[in-house]
């Protein structure tokens, strides 16, 4: 009887250790988006950004609250004005191909993206980084060209990622990293293959191996996951989750973002350089309706402002329909007869048609007649964001600090309703170099509030993201795909 | 003859290119653009334009193409810089697997349920196999594609639903995952052809030599396969020639829905890069197939026909 049990519990051992070893493959689906200019390169236009999560790390990462935590950084300060940073790193880490992860390899990723010549879409990111300078083999100094308080928050961005020193003319397929998986092999049209990497610094991860699939047509990739061909599927729309809900086999995370879509109004031509115009531009929308009409009640509302729902300086802000005010703000601005507008919408983003016909309806009730144009998806980026009066947009997350210098800076590239306040600027350059969170907060907030009076940019809403996964996934963190800790993932 | 078929073959070749350019030139954008979205302003773009000598005008670009398409050099892909020879073979592999795959399980069953349907006309067998043809044609394809993964791989969970195997496996890994899109180009394409062989028998069911036959008191199954079969499935020859070019070109949206990595969705992909290169490579080779196999079957239609060899014989 005794040595029975004994050997049960012996069984019992050995099978929870068995369990704690990786095992089992957990597939996902990519869209393709570069086509064959798919990359391994993190900084590349082409890169694969669900291989490279998996297979390289940040210095800084988010944490579950979005807050900075670390990753290859272990801690972090800044001097006074928080115009020098110094990084101490993680030791005893080491990258796929053997080699020691130290600070010349950060010196090296960072620099690089920072080089002109690389053209990377990411250098904008940290354009404030003036050197990056090795203080000793673990500890790293950053000199920007200003006072910047939340710098950790930058280098989370999901493309900074660390490869070892001179890789640069490989990395683009061999996706060396020192992260949780290693790529086996890399074809981004067909099967990419990822293992654990057992050296992996937080622990061996979940699963054995990752299949990262090209699925270009969004029908096939649903297909794929309903067949259980995938395992994951992240952004579905609120029909398909009805799909997926009726069923045992399937789990849905619902995952609020700060990824948005909305209308904009160039603040630099008739009617809409008077800001008065702008206003009642945005008084006349009813957002709840625009999130049940639109997003069939998948999103969180927004009062104009491009600062997600969870991030750590969103303003909370009441934005009711007011279509009387509207009307006065019109009249008082010489348009008592209300005016007409083209709107061009393109299919491009799925929502844009539908959500453009609800503000048509809403706008009509205070005398503005909106009518939408049809523009073809292709070329809409270079031939009417940014060229036509009135278009549609659509942004992801990104950190407050980074969403409202990026798109309202008066110098920013990508300032797409050419919005120029010198107020506003300033708050921003003020919160940058405020060391103290509160007071900082107060800024970003101040600076949104300052948007809901006079910007020319209509954010109705904050998209929560839909993500399914087969009912054999466990351990799938609820946060965006920029935080999920892929090492902790199982599979049945 | 048949130098004259060839040399218009090869001006229809010829006239598909300088469509299939013109087309792709027209639409708004290009392979600059696409690739940079966003980022398509001032120094990048005219960088990448440089790059791809997309600043040169339409003319001189169709001219050094063709030039060099005439020597068997298809180019580089715009975005990728790969030799586009390279990257479509291994496409055109899977097409031909589907096509194939196709026409070997399409071909005999038309044929079969076609005289099935003439010899039995008007009988339950008939209608029901006629029906079922009407409704085969007339479904878009996309949408018995997705009944069938809805049954067979969701429901039924017999096969995989959608195709994951990367272009340039090896054939044996492309099963079971072929079997689906395969089964939807059969539905269409026995329902074409079997119409076609139904009414043709039908027809030669009542010609003048059927009747005599049966007259003379030949015996019903020798008249069917001695008379009948042989002038009756003459015609359905061009019929199955442009059910397999069609294969060829139109399972662009069957690839699509099944994510088959074939020459269809490399189509639509290059178009939306705006890769124009492998644009122009695919419909080359998809319009020489349809020349080609429309030329056979007018040759092999020409050989088993006596009546059309005297004929030329005649005039030439």
């Amino acid at each position: 009887m005794k040595t029975t049990l004994g050997v049960a519990s012996t069984l019992i051992i050995m099978a929870s250790i068995v369990v704690a070893e990786p095992s089992g493959t957990f597939r996902q689906a990519h869209e393709v988006g570069s086509g064959s200019g798919s990359s391994l390169d993190p900084i590349s236009k082409g890169r694969v950004f669900q291989i490279t999560e998996k297979v390289m790390s940040r210095l800084v990462r988010p944490d579950m609250e979005g807050r900075p935590s670390p990753d290859l950084a272990v801690s972090w300060s800044a001097n006074e004005d928080a115009t020098v940073w110094t990084l101490k790193l993680r030791e005893g880490v080491t990258f796929h191909d053997g080699s020691t992860f130290g600070s010349e390899d950060v010196v090296y990723s960072l620099e690089r993206v920072l080089d002109p010549e690389m053209d990377s879409p990411a250098r904008s990111a940290i354009a404030m980084i003036n050197t990056v300078e090795a203080i000793d083999e673990h500890t790293i100094q950053l000199t920007l060209d200003g006072s910047f308080a939340d710098l950790p928050l930058l280098l989370m961005d999901y493309r900074l990622r660390m490869i070892p020193e001179d890789a640069g003319d490989t990395i683009a397929t061999t996706g060396v990293g020192t992260g949780p998986f290693m790529v086996e092999s890399f074809d981004a049209e067909g099967t990419t293959k990822l293992v654990a990497n057992m050296d992996y610094f937080e622990g061996a991860p979940g699963v054995e191996k990752m299949e990262i699939i090209g699925i270009t047509d969004g029908q096939a990739r649903l297909q794929a996951l309903l067949g259980g061909q995938i395992d994951m599927e992240r952004g579905i729309t609120a029909q398909q989750r009805v799909m997926l809900a009726g069923s045992d086999n399937f789990k849905v995370q619902t995952i609020p973002t700060g990824n948005w879509r909305g209308l904009i109004f160039r603040t630099d031509v008739e009617p809409f350089n008077d800001v008065r115009v702008r206003k009642a531009l945005r008084m006349v929308a009813d957002r709840q309706a625009m999130v049940d009409l639109v997003m069939g009640g998948g999103a969180v509302v927004a009062c104009d402002s491009p600062v997600g729902p969870t991030d750590q300086y969103r303003a909370e802000m009441e934005c009711p329909q007011d279509i009387e005010g509207a009307k006065a703000l019109l009249a008082e601005a010489g348009f008592p007869d209300g005016l007409d507008i083209d709107l061009h919408v393109a299919t491009l983003e799925p929502t844009w048609p539908v959500l453009a016909e609800v503000y048509q309806k809403h706008a009509a009730e205070a005398g503005i007649r909106i009518n939408i144009v049809q523009v073809p998806s292709d070329g809409y980026w270079n031939e009417v964001w940014m060229q036509k009066d009135a278009v549609t947009t659509r942004w992801n997350e990104r950190p407050a600090d980074q969403a409202l210098n990026e798109i309202y800076l008066s110098t920013a590239k990508w300032n797409e309703s050419y919005y120029k306040d010198a107020d506003f600027d300033a708050i921003l350059s003020q919160a940058r170099s405020e060391l103290d969170f509160d007071a900082r907060r107060a800024l970003y907030v101040q600076a949104q509030e300052h948007l809901f009076d006079t910007a020319g940019t209509l954010i109705p809403y904050h998209v929560t993201r839909l993500v399914g996964t087969t009912a054999r996934v466990n351990n799938l963190d609820a946060v965006e795909n920029n935080a999920v800790r892929w090492n902790l993932i199982t599979v049945d | 003859m048949l130098l004259r078929r060839l040399g218009l073959g090869a001006i229809t070749v010829w006239l598909v290119s300088v469509i299939i350019f013109a087309g792709v030139e027209m639409l708004p954008g290009d392979a600059c653009t696409a690739f940079l979205e966003r980022e398509a302003k001032g120094k990048l773009l005219e960088n990448c334009r440089e790059d791809l000598g997309l600043n040169r005008s339409a003319l001189t670009r169709y001219v050094d193409w063709a030039g060099s398409a005439l020597q068997g050099d298809l180019g580089v892909s715009a975005n990728g810089q790969k030799q586009i020879s390279e990257m479509v073979g291994y496409r055109l592999r899977n097409t031909l697997l589907l096509a194939f795959g196709a026409m070997v399980v399409g071909i005999p069953l038309a044929l079969f349920l076609g005289v099935v349907a003439a010899l039995w006309r008007d009988r339950p067998v008939d209608i029901f196999v006629s029906t079922s043809a009407i409704f085969a044609m007339t479904i878009p394809e996309f949408v018995s594609a997705t009944l069938l993964i809805l049954v067979f791989s969701v429901w039924l969970g017999w096969v995989p639903g959608i195709v994951l195997t990367s272009a340039n496996a090896p054939l044996v890994e492309f099963f079971p995952e072929v079997m689906l899109p395969i089964g939807v180009l059969t539905l269409v394409m026995t329902a074409h052809i079997l119409r076609t062989v139904r009414s043709s028998v039908i027809e030669t069911l009542a010609s003048d030599y059927a009747q005599m036959a049966t007259l003379k008191g030949v015996p019903y199954w020798q008249i069917v396969f001695r008379h009948i079969l042989p002038n009756a499935l003459l015609p359905t020859i061009n019929v199955v020639a442009l059910t397999i070019a069609w294969l060829l070109g139109g399972v662009v949206v069957i690839e699509t829905v099944f994510n088959y990595p074939g020459l269809g969705r490399m189509m639509i992909d290059s178009i939306s890069d705006r890769d124009l290169p492998v644009t122009q490579a695919i419909a080359l080779i998809i319009a020489s197939v349809y020349v080609i196999v429309n030329l056979a079957a007018d040759i092999m239609t020409m050989l088993a026909n006596p009546r059309l060899r005297t004929v030329h014989l005649r005039q030439g």
